[in-house]
């Protein structure tokens, strides 16, 4: 793997950046992924619960085809895979050239502690003398100046955090195995040079530096100075501005000519401050005031030092780069202050509060008051939360006239969690001004807070929280449903707060000359959420603004798949298909068993507990193990090097490896077992440290037991390994193509994605024509043409030879499984015409949902919100003439059996009325709404609204406005909530947004065997973690079948789909994991009972050849049906009974003797 | 000043409030608010559906003490409190009944203030009496009076008050009122 050229950039290792690069690494693009952090997993890895399963599913990410490639274990621990090359701690600097060829400047920041070395004791954090609130835990606990920046890492090294350093020492004299580098011993080759005309100044200068052991040369003139700087190379200039003859700035000038690396530091008087800051923009690094004390000077020095020596910049060429650098928050302790965030003690933002509710947050989860000592028996629990939204969203005062989208649900979920962890005891209060259950499953959970678990809702902005200095509790004061003013004590207030650009978006933007939205966030182009204006650089995830997961993710995708076309487009290589292991290693199958058994004393821990000599001679006598050798610390470098030495002496045919967290060692097993030509089965790690292990046992009686178990588990891992057997790896190969079936906007997208890319596509629309819903939509709510994208795109398909069009045409059957589906399409001409492909994408869009409500149907000026558009276009309505114009929203929407939201009707009635305002601006509108959905940025649609003087009146579902006939008027009978009476609107014209339903046949659904979900859309597989993946691998789905969305959103999923789809037809065969399950046929009964036990559909009876078949390719080696087999017919490869058992009697032998 | 301002006499509050997204926040902040007989939301709703009638006979208006809480918290950063102050204004012009008791003594205030350059309890409150022509009002502050009286709050009227305008004051209040004519 060459690490300095790379298809693609990957920065911000986030849960987008992760799906992005995972999602080109299965594609054998190399992709270089960093982030600015010392650990993976963004926001995230804060993150403990996810709704609406409340667990987390990151690693429901990693591939489940060709998953060898990649690690398999807990995402949040680490990720590793063979195309990608993560660097952490990691910024990007500078980025230059364009699409194809960008070289982008990198730079890593030191830790200060060598992973490769640390082995995660923690001795260095007990001697550490600092304490600073830690920012894992959002302040909320305080940890060391060297700590680990995530508690859940694998290898979990520890990080010096420089800032809060003071540079005692003393974790570099406890570290057992040399990793802490803070040492000064670099200082002397450090070369600094000051430059004064005064004599006293230079002395003072080089007795501060030098006892600081820097090596200090002194020049008296300009002239002086350059000649010094000619005669040896310095690393550091310290200079003063007045000077006789040459002054600091002409001597900056001509220095850096001839030194561009030469760090320099003006010195100045008060007066000539101006010159200084100057100075600094034609490259001086900083300025020093005059006069300066030691405390001063030497922290300034020794920064630049430490940038200098420990920086790495490094270059790497790459085709595209992607940004998901993600956002930030929303800080609540503004100028304003109005809730008392960081003054009262209980009152938290949503992220703490997450953290609080977290096993690995500062009360291990236990939900208590930050003003209590939680070990106080007698202190009342917290009792009563109040959640604030839009806390930094949604106000014009803070330059945010956006909705942020994701705090309502994230507000819901973290009140059901209250109220679950508490068993109902906690009281949780919403208080809200939308609800914003846009999502496909939100409002019903928004539903079951609302009636299962009992959440309070309350529909009032919080205008601030006041304190009772007694007890603590906060007041808040609000108006009810009823317009009663009320006043109520809560224990805890959480605040929502909202989205802002990521300090960063401002310099990655200027780095890559990116423009911004208003509010600072990545401007991409028109109708995408993902490219920007500058081709080559595309926006994941977060950047353009906040998403939840599943969002992310299609983001996330949909950017691999924009990079995917300009690393094709710009004919740059893929990775070579790795070599065939085939021969690699030797065969040693019929040689008696020769184990090597290898322990890692880890630096005494173990040899604590065992007697290396007896361990010894009790292994020995086993005949299958030929030595037993204790080695210090296997996980680091040195170590690894010692053990591949031996092995390579040794030549062993089996080797079982006693250390700690086995995840660390399978890069380097695979790596270990081409060196010695050893199959890597018969190479294993066994835990011999994790839960056996007592830091400090008190007894003998303990101490025996622990070596015990260190004895059992190395018995059990030799067990294993001696009967292990050759796996078979099994290759499904592919059909380099896909079948959409839909020729809708989403249809098209995905099929030129996958054409772009150099595969054909089978583009299967019913109707005669392509487009779908953009036939009749005009435009959108941003003024866009619908019409213009239509034609572009139905120009690119036609005109891409790759992409075969069916019109008039269905399918008939779908045969087969992911990389290899046979379908049979029934094309214009009623001919039945067969194709084979590897991936299906199901694009099938849906329509406007018929309604019978608010008597549409029977009146002619009673219409829906697509047949106004269409009566708009072909002026059949005339806004001109139109007085007053009612809109009802939600109508049969948002309630069984509709129970969602179609998330586009409020933007889209805001859409028309904005153009009948255009037309006739003394038009009367009103809104009939439950909640506006105004998600994101078209928030500011709904303010443009408000102001263009359209009257919005919310209603609830059980007293829904009443729609009557009286003399060709239409009546409108309403309550206005907020002056708490009935209203009567005269409406010449009433349009009813009846929201999205899908278009998803029964037939297709059965033809393709996936099941709809409850409201007929797709199902997804998991609706958080992937979000386009059908429960059958190789079927993805995109557009509004999958959920109702925009046309950018759309599209995003086409692309994201496309990708999904890519991610196995670009592979010439689908490689099996080595670890699968197979069937004993002859032992067999099919009886059936693995394959609706099989969670991943890799099992199917071929009716044929009355066989259940395993698909190696799907199979993930769960083991579910070996288990459930009563004839012991499924077994999995890899873990045989017979080893199986042997490892159980190992395990027990010692106890049975 | 354009042309719907004199179909509906609400039109220049109204387009301060028009973003209004009644979400209570002014309410709630606001210390009066348990005093007033329609909240602040309900009134800027009020406003909206152009209820000028109810608008005028609301209290709520007077009842704004200037603190301004809703005009910091506004989400929509709309100018509240001098919507309030517009609405006392327009009270005042158009001399309501609901407003008349008000409506006099701050007029008979400020007319004292005039002349004085200081308020003259006395001569004050007898103008403001003989105003309302209400023989039983003077009665109902007596108790008040007695308690000012007291505690030496009101003084006794100087020989000198019935100079005309001796502080000058008459040139400033001129000066007002020809920038508010201009405005």
């Amino acid at each position: 793997m060459d690490k300095n050229n790379s298809n693609a950039l990957v920065v911000g290792a986030g849960i987008s950046g992760i799906r992005t690069a995972l999602d080109l690494a299965q594609q054998d693009f190399h992709v270089t992924l960093i982030d600015k952090s010392p650990a993976i997993g963004g926001i995230l890895s804060q993150l403990d619960y996810q709704f609406p399963s409340n667990h987390c599913g990151m690693c429901k990410m990693l591939p489940l085809i060709n998953r060898d490639a990649s690690s398999q274990f807990c995402l949040r621990k680490g990720l590793f895979h063979e195309n990608i090359h993560l660097l952490l701690s990691c910024e990007l600097s500078g980025l230059a050239g364009e699409a194809g060829n960008f070289t982008a400047r990198l730079r890593q920041k030191p830790t200060w502690v060598d992973p490769d070395l640390c082995v995660g004791c923690g001795l260095c954090e007990k001697v550490c003398p600092q304490d600073i609130p830690d920012c894992f835990n959002e302040g909320l606990s305080s940890r060391k100046a060297i700590y680990l920046p995530v508690p859940h890492a694998i290898p979990n090294a520890y990080v010096i955090d420089l800032a809060a350093c003071n540079r005692c020492g003393a974790c570099e004299e406890v570290c057992p195995t040399n990793a802490i580098q803070l040492s000064q011993s670099n200082r002397k080759a450090f070369n600094i040079l000051v430059v004064d005309d005064e004599l006293s100044i230079r002395d003072s200068l080089k007795e501060w530096l030098e006892e600081e052991d820097f090596s200090v040369d002194m020049a008296v003139s300009g002239a002086d100075a350059l000649t010094k700087l000619s005669q040896k190379p310095y690393q550091l200039m310290l200079t003063d501005i007045k000077m006789p003859q040459m002054g600091g700035v002409e001597l900056l000038k001509k220095a850096k000519k001839d030194h561009p690396n030469l760090s320099v530091v003006m010195m100045t008087a008060y007066a000539t401050v101006e010159t200084a800051v100057e100075a600094m923009k034609i490259g001086a690094l900083d300025y020093l005031i005059k006069p300066f004390d030691p405390d001063t000077l030497v922290p300034m020095v020794i920064r630049i030092f430490q940038d200098i020596e420990a920086t790495k910049d490094r270059e790497i060429t790459i085709d595209t780069i992607i940004f998901s650098t993600g956002t930030s928050f929303y800080d609540p302790a503004d100028e304003k202050n109005i809730f008392g965030y960081g003054i009262y003690p209980n009152v938290l933002t949503s992220i703490e509060f997450e953290r609080m509710i977290s096993h690995t947050g500062p009360s291990q989860g236990a939900l208590c008051r930050l003003d209590h000592n939680p070990n106080d028996q007698n202190d009342p629990p917290v009792k009563k939360i109040a959640w604030i939204q839009c806390v930094g969203s949604r106000n014009i005062q803070q330059n945010a006239d956006f909705c942020s989208s994701i705090c309502c649900m994230i507000a819901i979920k973290e009140a059901v969690l209250t109220r679950e962890i508490s068993k109902g005891k906690i009281d949780t209060t919403i208080f809200y001004m939308d609800m914003r259950t846009f999502g496909k499953s939100f409002q019903r959970y928004y539903d079951t807070a609302l009636s299962e678990h009992g959440v309070r809702f309350e529909r009032c902005k919080i205008d601030s929280i006041s304190l009772d200095k007694k007890t603590n509790d906060l007041i808040i004061r609000y108006i009810s449903k009823n317009g009663e003013l009320k006043k109520e004590l809560f224990d805890m207030a959480v605040l929502s707060t909202g989205q802002r650009p990521s300090y960063k978006t401002a310099q990655l933007a200027k780095i890559c000359d990116l423009s911004t939205n208003p509010w600072g966030f990545i401007q991409t182009l028109p109708f995408s959420l993902t490219l920007t204006a500058k081709e080559g650089i595309i926006a994941g995830g977060s950047v353009t603004g906040l998403k939840d997961i599943s969002q992310s993710l299609i983001q996330a995708s949909a950017a691999a798949q924009n990079a995917g076309c300009i690393i094709h487009s710009k004919g740059s290589k893929k990775l070579e298909a790795p070599i065939e292991n085939k021969g690699v290693y030797r065969d040693v199958s019929r040689e008696p068993v020769d184990l090597l058994m290898v322990i890692c004393t880890c630096k005494e821990r173990v040899t604590r507990f065992i007697d290396p000599k007896i361990l010894t001679e009790k292994f020995i006598q086993d005949p299958c193990i030929s030595n037993v050798i204790f080695l210090d610390n296997i996980c680091t470098d040195n170590g690894w090097q010692e053990l591949e030495q031996i092995v390579m002496d040794c030549r062993p045919n089996r080797l079982l490896i006693g250390a700690c967290h086995p995840y660390l060692y399978i890069r380097r097993i695979r790596e270990l077992a081409k060196k010695c030509t050893l199959d890597p089965v018969f190479i294993d790690v066994v835990d011999i440290m994790t839960g056996v292990f007592q830091e400090n046992p008190d007894s003998q009686n303990e101490l025996n037991s622990t070596g015990f178990h260190i004895t059992g588990i190395l018995n059990a891992g030799a067990a294993a390994l001696k009967q292990a057997q050759y796996q078979t790896s099994h290759k499904i190969p592919v059909h380099p193509s896909a079948l959409i079936i839909g020729g809708g906007i989403a249809g098209m997208t995905a099929a030129l994605g996958i054409a772009d890319q150099g595969y054909e596509v089978a583009l299967v629309e019913k109707t005669d024509h392509l487009g779908g819903n953009l036939n009749w939509l005009k435009q959108t709510i941003d003024g866009l043409s619908c019409e213009n994208l239509l034609e572009e795109t139905i120009a690119r398909v036609t005109k891409q030879p790759l992409i075969r069009i069916f019109l008039n045409s269905q399918i008939i059957s779908c045969t087969g499984y992911t990389g290899q589906f046979k379908t049979i399409i029934e094309d214009g001409e009623k001919q039945p015409v067969t194709i084979e492909h590897g991936a299906v994408i199901l694009a099938t869009g849906g329509n406007e949902a018929r309604t019978q409500s608010f008597n549409y149907g029977t009146q002619n000026s009673v219409v829906t919100q697509k047949d106004l558009e269409i009566r708009l276009a072909d002026k059949s309505i005339d806004p001109k003439k139109l007085d007053s114009i009612a809109m009802i929203q939600c109508v049969d929407s948002r309630q069984e059996p509709r129970n969602y939201c179609s998330r586009v009707c409020c933007p889209t009635a805001l859409k028309q009325a904005r153009f009948i305002k255009e037309q006739n601006p003394e038009a009367d509108i009103y809104f009939l709404y439950r909640d506006m959905m105004t998600c994101g940025f078209t928030e500011t649609f709904f303010t443009q609204a408000r102001k263009d003087n359209i009257i919005f009146i919310s209603y609830e579902p059980d007293n829904l406005p009443q729609v009557e006939e009286i003399e060709g008027k239409i009546i409108i009978n309403a309550v206005e909530p907020v002056l708490g009476r009935p209203i009567e609107i005269n409406a010449d014209l009433v349009v009813l947004a009846t929201g999205i339903t899908p278009e998803f046949p029964d037939t297709l659904a059965s033809i393709l065997g996936i099941m709809p979900d409850m409201d007929r859309f797709f199902q997804e597989a998991d609706p958080k973690w992937r979000p386009l993946d059908a429960i059958k691998e190789g079927i993805y789905a995109c557009g509004i079948v999958h959920s109702p969305g925009s046309i950018p959103e759309s599209i995003a999923t086409a692309q994201a789909a496309a990708q999904r789809a890519l991610n196995i037809i670009s592979r010439p065969v689908l490689a099996s994991a080595q670890i699968v399950a197979l069937v004993r046929h002859s032992l067999c009964s099919l009886c059936q009972r693995c394959i609706d036990t099989c969670p991943y559909g890799a099992r199917m009876l071929n009716t044929d050849e009355t066989k259940v078949l395993v698909n190696e390719a799907m199979c993930q080696g769960c083991g579910a049906c070996a288990v459930i087999c009563p004839n012991n017919a499924s077994v999995l490869q890899g873990y045989s009974g017979q080893q199986m058992l042997g490892v159980i009697d190992a395990v027990f032998e010692d106890l049975l003797n | 000043m354009n042309t719907t301002t004199t179909k509906n006499p609400l039109a220049q509050v109204k387009e301060m409030v028009q973003s209004c997204i009644q979400c209570g926040t002014c309410t709630a902040s606001c210390p009066n608010a348990f005093a007033m007989d329609h909240t602040p939301r309900k009134l800027w709703r009020m406003v909206q559906a152009d209820n000028a009638d109810a608008v005028f006979k609301s209290k709520t208006f007077i009842l704004c003490s200037s603190c301004y809480y809703c005009t910091l918290r506004c989400p929509r950063g709309l100018p509240l409190t001098r919507a309030m102050g517009l609405l006392t204004q327009m009270a005042q012009v158009q001399n309501p009944e609901p407003f008349k008791q008000s409506h006099r003594f701050y007029q008979e205030f400020i007319q004292s203030v005039r002349r004085h350059g200081r308020v003259n309890e006395i001569e004050f409150m007898s103008l403001f009496f003989l105003s309302m022509k209400n023989p039983i009002l003077p009665f109902k502050y007596a108790s008040l009076g007695i308690k000012l009286l007291q505690k030496k709050k009101v003084s006794i009227p100087n020989p000198n008050i019935w100079k005309k305008d001796q502080n000058g004051l008459e040139k400033i209040f001129n000066k007002v009122r020809e920038l508010e004519e201009q405005s």
